[in-house]
């Protein structure tokens, strides 16, 4: 009995010892991807090559005039950031044994569309994406595929990388 | 020796005129002027010499000779006159092989083969001195401060210059040779206890793989044969003529491979971000350091993006922020902005590939021609709009501050890719066209590296140490990717 209690304490600290190691990994990648594709989408915007910044992240919330100027939109990058790490963690959820970075692409389409299309009532200010012009769509697009190929390669990667540390210590 | 087992093994005659009857045959002495041999007799045996003159030290050989004709005076013909002329050798590297194709192979590299009469086995005395410059500062790689040697054309001081930085007892310089005929020597270079053992593997099986008469473009031949290069533009490895930039990788888990006869010695596995890095960020002090590289990092982003983006601005009317209102062409020439960026373009390459070749005394009245003439004059005549030679130059500048001049040459190849998608798709074009080539970097894999690592596939701590160049002290953890057997560079 006591064999057994001392083996299920040994297994669940090397379990904690693995695992919080890799879900703070998962972690700083969601941020830092959010931070950085957040960074790149105000470039974009500010250069005029999409009609949307980062403060979109703001629309569901009425805030003052600030929302749509600077400030919004550094705010509206922090925002995506600390959303982003959700993001990352749901796709250590669901695609994490994906090898290959297609996984990431495909999650960064299965993101636009969900903001474009599913999540659009909650953006009051959004424009329906046939009005929103060819230039910002393909911009928001280029810009998501990015992010979720950053998210969903560095995740898995991560992952595998993990694995193969696990399989050459054993052998 | 690792090509060995693949070479076939002719046992050396005890009759010493077969012997020589085969060596003539087979080298050629008589028809070339530049093997030949020397016939002694010493204690009532012959021996014989065989030298390769040019890439062997005649002194040397003398002292040898000196020695073994000395020896004659005081004995009385004995029976072990072998082991005699053995211990006579007066040099540090003698080996003795029973194998005729070795003893010529040794001898072609520079060595001398001793054959004594009645013997199956020669010496072979390492009095290798081949010609070659003393080492000096490369050009490709100047640092203001800093050790000034560089790598040269010889393998030998090559692996010394090596050697003197990193005194371990566990470096490893293993030697191969490459080519059927040119047999070059190809050494591989790594720490045995931190270097992945399947990179080492991995490397050597794909050298070993190479089949091919010889390899006289030596380190590029090697390259392409390792990494697969492919249609792909951009540089799959790191080359460095800097005996400190190579030590420095091999402590850090990387594996070298050193090429004789070129200087330049490659360094896998290779990210991109390599080739952004230069020694001359590690002199300074690390905020210098820092400072320089994000210079450099704004240097390569514009040779990439800024001419697209300045001609999608140029075409595309009212796409320009309104606080950057003052940019664009003011005027227009009868010349399509397009076919202007592609002039110019094309010009500043030519002015390039010119440069290489062009005699340092010529070159100056070049760049005269070309900043002067080429520039002033065509826009006074009317052939471009001022903002061309601009944007231009500030790519073509871009490039030039990119590090690695392989790398600067694919940014260019891509900036014309996007510069045309941008012409016929505009916006989306632009858009769609970075994405590609990040994608593209992202996809790419050589020696099983993610090319765009540690930023995709993120890694914190190494993307701090390409941003910022932490000082040596902070940065204790050896980079991940090379998957070192020994992660930390520093005891906590």
């Amino acid at each position: 009995m006591d064999i057994l209690q001392h083996e299920v304490i040994k297994m669940s600290e090397k379990k904690e010892e693995q695992m919080p190691s890799f879900m703070s990994r998962v972690i700083n990648i969601g941020f830092f991807g959010g931070l950085c594709w957040g960074v790149v989408g105000y470039i974009a915007y500010y250069l005029n090559l999409a009609k949307i910044g980062p403060a979109l992240a703001l629309a569901p919330w009425a805030l003052g005039k600030w929302k749509g100027e600077w400030l919004g939109q550094l705010l509206g990058i922090i925002v995506i950031a600390l959303l982003s790490i959700l993001i990352a963690i749901l796709y250590r959820f669901l695609f994490i044994r994906i090898k290959n970075m297609f996984g990431g692409l495909l999650y960064g389409i299965l993101l636009w569309l969900c903001v474009f299309y599913l999540l659009h009532p909650i953006f009051p200010g959004l424009e329906p994406v046939k009005n929103l012009g060819r230039n910002t769509i393909a911009t928001t697009i280029c810009i998501f595929i990015l992010y979720g190929v950053f998210v969903g390669y560095s995740v898995s990667f991560e992952y595998h990388q993990r694995k193969l540390m696990r399989e050459r210590k054993s052998s | 020796m690792q090509n060995s087992k693949e070479r076939q093994k002719t046992s050396i005659s005890t009759n010493i005129k077969e012997v020589e009857e085969q060596l003539k045959h087979r080298i050629g002495i008589g028809e070339s002027f530049d093997v030949g041999v020397r016939k002694l007799s010493v204690l009532k045996k012959e021996i014989q010499i065989y030298y390769c003159s040019g890439l062997c030290d005649t002194l040397f050989i003398i002292e040898i000779m000196r020695e073994l004709m000395d020896m004659d005076h005081g004995h009385r013909a004995p029976s072990n006159v072998k082991e005699i002329v053995h211990n006579h050798l007066s040099h540090q590297q003698v080996d003795v092989t029973d194998n005729l194709e070795i003893a010529i192979d040794r001898m072609l590299s520079g060595l001398i083969a001793v054959f004594v009469e009645g013997e199956a086995e020669a010496f072979i005395v390492d009095v290798r001195s081949y010609p070659g410059r003393n080492p000096e500062e490369p050009d490709i790689e100047k640092v203001v401060r800093g050790s000034r040697d560089g790598y040269t054309e010889n393998i030998i001081m090559n692996t010394a210059l090596t050697r003197r930085r990193i005194r371990d007892e566990r470096l490893r310089h293993e030697i191969m040779q490459v080519g059927k005929r040119s047999k070059t020597d190809v050494c591989i270079t790594y720490i045995k206890d931190i270097a992945d053992p399947g990179l080492v593997e991995l490397i050597k099986k794909e050298l070993q793989a190479i089949d091919i008469d010889g390899i006289p473009m030596a380190d590029k031949t090697i390259e392409e044969f390792i990494v697969k290069q492919g249609w792909n533009p951009f540089p799959l490895v790191r080359y460095t003529e800097r005996p400190d930039v190579a030590a420095q990788h091999i402590m850090e888990g990387h594996v070298l491979i050193i090429t004789d006869t070129s200087p330049s010695v490659i360094i896998t596995p290779t990210t991109y971000f390599h080739h952004v890095q230069h020694a001359e960020e590690y002199r300074q002090t690390p905020v210098v350091g820092a400072f320089i590289r994000w210079v450099r990092f704004a240097g390569i982003i514009a040779s990439l993006l800024l001419v697209p983006l300045w001609y999608l601005y140029a075409t595309q009317k009212g796409l320009l922020p309104h606080d950057i209102q003052f940019i664009g062409p003011h005027k227009t020439t009868h010349i399509p902005l397009f076919l202007q960026i592609i002039f110019a373009e094309i010009g500043i390459e030519i002015l390039r590939v010119a440069a290489i070749h062009t005699p340092s005394p010529l070159s100056t009245a070049m760049g005269l021609i070309a900043a002067v003439l080429i520039g002033q004059i065509a826009i006074d005549v009317g052939l471009f709009v001022p903002e061309v030679i601009l944007y231009v130059s500030v790519a073509a500048i871009g490039g030039f501050s990119t590090p690695s001049y392989e790398l600067s040459v694919a940014n260019k190849l891509l900036r014309l890719l996007v510069l045309v998608l941008t012409a016929i798709f505009h916006v989306p074009g632009f858009v769609f066209g970075a994405t590609a080539i990040l994608l593209y970097l992202c996809f790419m894999q050589n020696l099983n590296t993610p090319y765009l690592w540690p930023f995709m596939p993120f890694n914190g701590k190494a993307f701090m140490q390409i941003m910022v160049r932490l000082a040596v002290p902070l940065s204790s953890a050896r980079p991940s990717i090379v998957h070192p057997q020994d992660a930390n560079k520093q005891s906590k």
